[in-house]
C-alpha cells in the first residue's frame, strides 16, 4: 500500500515533468529540490499521497498577491490516524520550508496562513500521522517576486500588536500579527540596502491550558502574519497566543479569556517596540 | 458550419483590424499619432483599451491626453509605454506648435507613467502628488525588470521619470488663459492619487480614483477611497474623465456605480473578519453578487478582497 503511493508520488513527478517539458524551464516543478528537500527532513521514509478528504490543500494557483498568497490546510479528524505534525514547503522559494506546525488538543482540523513565493513553484503540505507514517499533497502556484518585493507602503503600526478574533462557537481562532516579517531579500529602494531578515519564529497557541499548536516559522511568512486555525470542537478557553521575534527574543501575547468577547490585545514588551 | 462560418468571422476581424488601426494610429507623419478625441475645447482624449495589465496591448489601457492654453501644454498621463507616450506626443503636435510645459501624472501605476520618457526632451516639468516621487523610486526596479519591454532597450531605472513639482494639497497650473487645478488626495486607489481639474470647461480628469466599467482595483486603502468617492461626487462638473473606461457627462451614475461595489467590499469584508473567517474564505464569499456589468473581474476581484482584507485586519 505504501509502496504503491511512494511509486505514485514518483511517477506523478515523471508525469508532471513530462506534461512541463514544453515549458520554459522555471516553470518546471523542481524535482531536484523536492528531492533534497524530502531526503533532509524524511530521510528514505515512503511518503503517500493522501485523498482530498483525510488531507487537502488550497493555494491558488495565480495568487493575487505573490507576496501575501493564502494557503488553506484541511484535516480528517481520523482518531485513528492523527496528525501529529505538519511541514509546509515552497520548493524554490530561498528558505523553502514555510512552517513547521506540532498539533495538540483539540485535533485542528484546518490551519491558514499566507506565505511568501518568489517564483514558479510546488507548495507542499508533508503530514505526520500518530503511526508515523507520511502524507503529501502539493500544489502549483505560477507567481514571482514575493520574497523581494519591498515592504509595502500600507505596513506600518505598532510591531508586534496581536489581535485575536474567534470564530462561531469558538470553533476557530484567527490570529493577526503586526510585523513586517522581513525575508532578508528585500532591498531598501531609497538606500539601496539589504533589509535584514527579521521575522516571527514561534508561534504558540494554548487552548484551556494545553498545547493546541505550536509552529517554528521563517521568512517565507507574508508580512503581517496571519494564521488561522479550526477545530471540529470548540476551543476550551482561554485560548492563548505567544509570538515570538527572530531578533529581538521578544514575545508577543494575546488571550480571549472568554471565546465570545471582542479581541484583547495585550501591550507588547517595551524591548519588542521599534 | 465552419466553412459557412469563416467568410463571417474573416469580414468581422476584418473590421476589427481595420477598426483598431484607425483608432491606434492616426496616420503616419511625425511617428504614429495616437488617436485623440476632442471632449471639449482643447481637451483631448485617447481612450484605453479594457484591456488586463498582462494582455498583448497592455500598455495603452489607460485613458490619458493634453488640455491647451494660449501659452503651452500640460499632459495627463503617458500612457504604458515610452511607444506610447511617443504617439501621445505625436498627437500633440498634429494639434498645436506650443511647448509642452507640464506633464502630470495622476498616480504611480505602470499604464500611466511609463511614457514620461516621450518627454523627456521638452523641458516639460513632471508634476505629482507628494507622495508620487517615493512612489517611484519604490517601483522602479520592478518597473524596470517587468516591463522591460516597455521601456527603451536596454530598460534602464532614469528612463522611469518621477516628479520635479511635487502637489501637497492643491496647486493651480497656468497654461495661458486656462487655469488647471490639481487636487492630492488621501490614500485611495494608491498613496499618490491626483486630480486634474479644466475650470474653463469643467472637466475633472479624476485619474483612478474612478473607473468606468472596468472593475476598480484596489491598491491603497479601501476606506480612503470610499471618502474620495464621496467627496467626489459633491462637486459639481460638466465632465469627467476616468482612469478607465469612456468620458461621461453623468458622472454622479459612474460614482455612485464605483461605490456601490467599493462599499460592498468594505461591508463584506468587515463581515467575514468579525467572524473570524481567513482570507481564502473572504475570497470566495465577498462580493459575488456584485459582479454582473463590471469588466475584468476575474482578474482584478479576488486580488481587490485580498488587500481589502490586508488593511481591515488592522482597522481601528
Amino acid at each position: 500500500m505504501t509502496a504503491l503511493r511512494a511509486c505514485a508520488v514518483a511517477c506523478g513527478a515523471i508525469l508532471l515533468v513530462a506534461a512541463g517539458s514544453s515549458l520554459a524551464d522555471d516553470q518546471q516543478p523542481s524535482g531536484a529540490m523536492w528531492d533534497f528537500l524530502r531526503a533532509k527532513y524524511y530521510g528514505n521514509r515512503p511518503m503517500g499521497l493522501v485523498d482530498e478528504t483525510y488531507m487537502s490543500l488550497e493555494v491558488p494557483s495565480n495568487t493575487p498577491d505573490p507576496a501575501a498568497t493564502p494557503l488553506t490546510l484541511r484535516f480528517a479528524d481520523d482518531p485513528a490516524a492523527r496528525i501529529k505534525r505538519v511541514r509546509v514547503f515552497v520548493d524554490n522559494n530561498p528558505s523553502p520550508l514555510v512552517a513547521t506546525f506540532e498539533l495538540g488538543d483539540p485535533p485542528v482540523t484546518q490551519i491558514d496562513l499566507r506565505v511568501r513565493i518568489d517564483r514558479f513553484t510546488s507548495v507542499r503540505a508533508v503530514a505526520e500521522k500518530s503511526d508515523g507514517g507520511l502524507e503529501m499533497r502539493s500544489a502549483w502556484v505560477k507567481a514571482s517576486g514575493g520574497c523581494s518585493v519591498p515592504p509595502s507602503a500600507a505596513a506600518g503600526g505598532t510591531l508586534g500588536e496581536v489581535r485575536l478574533r474567534p470564530g462561531e462557537d469558538a470553533k476557530s481562532l484567527l490570529v493577526s500579527i503586526r510585523h513586517p516579517n522581513s525575508s532578508g531579500f528585500q532591498i531598501d529602494p531609497r538606500t539601496g540596502d539589504n533589509i535584514p531578515a527579521h521575522y516571527i519564529s514561534h508561534i504558540r497557541i494554548e487552548a484551556g491550558g494545553r498545547a493546541l499548536l505550536d509552529a517554528e516559522t521563517g521568512i517565507s511568512v507574508s508580512e503581517n502574519p496571519t494564521l488561522r486555525i479550526g477545530s471540529d470542537q470548540s476551543l476550551p478557553a482561554p485560548v492563548t497566543v505567544d509570538a515570538v521575534d527572530s531578533v529581538t527574543q521578544a514575545h508577543f501575547t494575546a488571550s480571549t479569556s472568554s471565546p465570545r468577547t471582542a479581541a484583547t490585545e495585550l501591550p507588547a514588551p517595551a524591548n519588542g517596540r521599534r | 458550419m465552419g466553412g459557412a462560418d469563416r467568410p463571417i468571422a474573416f469580414r468581422a476581424l476584418l473590421a476589427t483590424a481595420l477598426l483598431a488601426a484607425t483608432v491606434l494610429l492616426d496616420g503616419a507623419g511625425e511617428g504614429d499619432a495616437l488617436a485623440v478625441e476632442e471632449l471639449a475645447a482643447g481637451v483631448y482624449v485617447h481612450r484605453g483599451a479594457q484591456l488586463p495589465l498582462d494582455a498583448p496591448g497592455h500598455d495603452d489601457i489607460a485613458n490619458i491626453g493634453f488640455i491647451v492654453g494660449s501659452r503651452c501644454v500640460a499632459v495627463i498621463d503617458t500612457g504604458g509605454s515610452v511607444r506610447i507616450g511617443r504617439a501621445l506626443r505625436a498627437a500633440i503636435r498634429r494639434r498645436t506648435a506650443l511647448p509642452i510645459c507640464y506633464v502630470i501624472n495622476t498616480h504611480v501605476h505602470v499604464d500611466h507613467v511609463l511614457g514620461n520618457r516621450a518627454f523627456k526632451d521638452d523641458g516639460a516639468s513632471f508634476v505629482g502628488h507628494a507622495a508620487l516621487a517615493p512612489a517611484i523610486v519604490r517601483s522602479r526596479p520592478y518597473f524596470v525588470k517587468e516591463y522591460a519591454q516597455d521601456l527603451d532597450a536596454p530598460a534602464e531605472p532614469d528612463e522611469v521619470i518621477g516628479p520635479d513639482r511635487l502637489v501637497d494639497a492643491e496647486l493651480t497650473l497656468d497654461l495661458g488663459q486656462r487655469q488647471l487645478t490639481l487636487h492630492a488626495w488621501p490614500t485611495a486607489h494608491t498613496d499618490c492619487d491626483l486630480t486634474v481639474y479644466d475650470q474653463k470647461t469643467s472637466t475633472l480628469w479624476t485619474g483612478d480614483l474612478l473607473f468606468v466599467e472596468r472593475l476598480p482595483a484596489l491598491d491603497g486603502s479601501l476606506v480612503g477611497w470610499i471618502d474620495a468617492v464621496d467627496r467626489l461626487a459633491e462637486h459639481h462638473v460638466k465632465l469627467v474623465v476616468p482612469g478607465h473606461g469612456p468620458p461621461t457627462a453623468h458622472p454622479g451614475e459612474a460614482f455612485a456605480r464605483e461605490r456601490v461595489y467599493l462599499e460592498s467590499l468594505l461591508q463584506g469584508v468587515r463581515r467575514e473578519l468579525s467572524a473570524g473567517k481567513s482570507q481564502q474564505d473572504a475570497m470566495l464569499h465577498v462580493g459575488a453578487d456584485q459582479k454582473s456589468g463590471w469588466l475584468l473581474w476575474q482578474e482584478v476581484h479576488p486580488r481587490n478582497v485580498a488587500r481589502a482584507y490586508e488593511e481591515l485586519e488592522w482597522e481601528k
